[in-house]
């Protein structure tokens, strides 16, 4: 089942690439090529990478028609809700970057996660993110020079 | 004789007080990232590069390459104490280490991959010092054409090696080349599948792209691992750090037949550490008086593995240095830090900058021996790094990704990339795609088509250019070969079992 969504995501990709190639403007001033030549190129090996893939997918069902095992099978499980909530959680995270600041954004972010996945140790936990964060940023801005985002803090 | 001059200042440059710190912040950092899951050798170095920036190159290049090797050293540690490989290429270390930690032999099993690291990659690196001259005179005859069929047979090599279906990885390599085709074009000065986004003008970043598919990825499937409950404890390091002479015995030979299999290993592009380690481990089985052993702590499963897999890195650095094309994921990382500090690796690096490239390569043998310093005597601090809760570890590493790819540009953009390709690389990898090939033609992407198109303008237009000389016809049927080799492989073995039946 996986083999043959990635089958169809390639050929969207293909379609989708070989669409946005077509927006791209010629000027083939002293370049026999120009700038489109080469993406065409990456479509075709796209299209033909998809049909490897088929033939893959044709030789597998051939197996499992002679009595082996579908390891292609598609399940949604609890612990996909949970890396869906981590992804969900990493983008407020980054929206609230440059707004909040990296000290205050990152320790609202930490504390979250940690707070999940370190279950009951409270005071570890929340001693650890202030920690972190303060010394990240005072080491990354001050000693090596890094741009952070300030955000509401003032320093 | 100028060589020798050369190799001998480069000498000078690796011992001068300045390259010995960053030699030693490599390792110290590279046994750190090896130990920890989570920030692979290949993220470590791609965040290191914005933050790094205003470096000296040789000194920048130095402590990079310290991180590559350094981190196999202490992926052995992770192995051995709570058998999931820190690095990928010690997953066959965790088979007999982990069985050796359980029968109270930690010490030993730990002794003999440091040992065997240090004699294996000081092999690697005499390998690399000897063949990198010839190799880089024979590359001086290079021209683009020769360039672009090198580069491709990179890719298919690695595309067709890495994971379990050629497909899959020509997928992954061509998804690399079209996000490498994203910005500006070079030559016309053209955009490219910018979508209207300002910051794509430049191209997507090789450092986001690779902080996220393998920090951001190790992070979802580690978060993961915590909530199912399969993240394992680490044991206790029993016994002396120390070999018996019966195990001194044993381990002897598989380390040097491992150093020599994991340097030619090394060399072919798309093998990598993991297939050299699996490869001595195969064969020490097979030479073995007690092939039963293995598997149950064998001290030779553990030996051999760890020296191959510690002499592939320098391997590897061969023709990265010498013709300036990686044959794997973390030498393309590699490659793009280079390029990053304007250093264009190739047979004109050894012309121009022999006290950057020797420099580079005699730092490793005092790397080789710091390691050994670092992961003998001083192994518990290391091993105390497991033992933090891996509920506090996981987060941190998304919040050190953030300050890497925030440092680049200064934009939220590269932040959202992260988290993109965190998300591609956790589901590739439940759908066995292989991200090394990604990140290889990502690296080389636009060099391949600068090539092409050059060779395309040398010739006024005419194919007859690639398949025009002995290089590249060569290079063209390797190719060929590395693409229908895994199809070609179990029809054969078909055919001859058919043949043994009747």
């Amino acid at each position: 089942m996986t083999d043959r969504i990635i089958f169809v995501c390639a050929l969207l990709l293909a379609g989708v690439y070989f669409w946005g190639t077509a927006q791209i403007p010629s000027l083939e001033l002293g370049d026999p090529l120009g700038p489109k030549a080469f993406p065409r190129m990456l479509g075709v090996g796209l299209l033909i990478a998809a049909a490897m893939l088929l033939a893959e997918i044709l030789r597998d069902r051939k197996k499992v028609k002679a009595g082996g095992e579908d390891s292609g099978a598609l399940r949604w499980e609890a612990h996909d809700w949970v890396v869906l909530a981590v992804v969900a959680w990493t983008a407020i995270y980054i929206a609230l970057f440059e707004p909040l600041g990296y000290m205050l954004a990152t320790l609202i972010y930490l504390l979250g996660l940690t707070g999940y996945f370190n279950r009951g140790r409270h005071l570890m936990n929340g001693l650890t993110c202030v920690l972190f964060v303060a010394i990240s940023y005072s080491a990354f801005t001050k000693l090596l020079g890094v741009n952070l985002a300030r955000g509401i803090i003032p320093f | 004789m100028e060589t020798l001059t050369h190799i001998l200042n480069g000498f000078s440059v690796a011992m001068q007080p300045i390259n010995l710190w960053y030699t030693f912040l490599g390792v110290f950092m590279g046994t750190i990232i090896g130990v920890l899951p989570g920030i692979g050798p290949s993220a470590g170095i791609a965040l290191l590069i914005p933050i790094t920036y205003g470096m000296n190159p040789t000194s920048a290049l130095i402590m990079m390459a310290g991180i590559y090797y350094g981190a196999k050293y202490g992926g052995s540690t992770t192995a051995i104490l709570i058998r999931t490989p820190g690095e990928a290429a010690s997953v066959m270390t965790s088979i007999d280490g982990y069985e050796m930690a359980k029968k109270g032999r930690a010490g030993a099993a730990l002794a003999v991959s440091a040992i065997g690291s240090f004699i294996a990659g000081t092999i690697g690196v005499i390998g690399l010092t000897l063949f990198a001259v010839p190799l880089t005179s024979m590359a001086l005859k290079f021209g683009p054409a020769e360039y672009f069929t090198l580069m491709l047979f990179a890719m298919t090599a690695v595309s067709t090696l890495t994971g379990k279906s050629p497909a899959k990885g020509l997928i992954a390599t061509i998804l690399g080349l079209m996000i490498a085709t994203i910005g500006i074009d070079l030559q016309s000065g053209q955009a490219r599948y910018t979508m209207g986004i300002p910051e794509f003008q430049d191209g997507v970043g090789f450092v986001v792209v690779v902080v996220g598919l393998f920090a951001m990825a190790e992070v979802l499937r580690g978060l993961e691992g915590i909530y199912r409950g399969t993240s394992a404890e680490a044991m206790k390091i029993k016994g002396k750090l120390w070999l018996t002479r019966e195990e001194w015995r044993r381990s002897i030979g598989p380390i040097w037949r491992g150093g020599i299999i994991g340097f030619v290993v090394g060399v072919l592009p798309g093998a990598g550490g993991t297939i050299a380690s699996i490869m001595s481990y195969t064969t020490e089985k097979r030479l073995s008086k007690h092939p039963e052993e293995f598997g149950h702590g064998a001290i030779e499963g553990v030996a051999g593995p760890e020296s191959a897999n510690n002499s592939d890195t320098a391997g590897a650095l061969v023709p990265l240095l010498t013709l300036g094309i990686p044959g794997g994921g973390a030498t393309a990382v590699m490659l793009g830090a280079f390029i990053m500090y304007g250093v264009q690796p190739g047979p004109m690096l050894f012309q121009n900058r022999p006290d950057l490239v020797w420099g580079l390569i005699n730092s490793m043998y005092i790397g080789n021996v710091m390691l050994v310093i670092l992961n003998l005597p001083l192994i518990g601090l290391f091993v105390r790094l497991l033992y933090i809760p891996q509920g506090i570890l996981y987060p941190m590493i998304v919040a050190i990704s953030a300050i890497g790819a925030y440092a680049i540009n200064g934009s939220v953009v590269d932040l959202w990339l992260i988290l993109l390709f965190g998300v591609i690389g956790y589901i590739f990898d439940k759908v066995d795609i292989p991200v090394a090939p990604l990140v290889l033609s990502l690296v080389l992407g636009g060099m391949m088509e600068q090539s092409f198109r050059q060779a395309m303008t040398i010739s006024g237009g005419d194919l007859k250019i690639f398949y025009g000389s002995a290089i590249t016809v060569t290079l063209l049927v390797m190719s060929l070969i590395s693409v229908l080799l895994p199809f070609v492989i179990p029809r054969l073995r078909a055919l001859g079992s058919k043949g043994d039946e009747s």
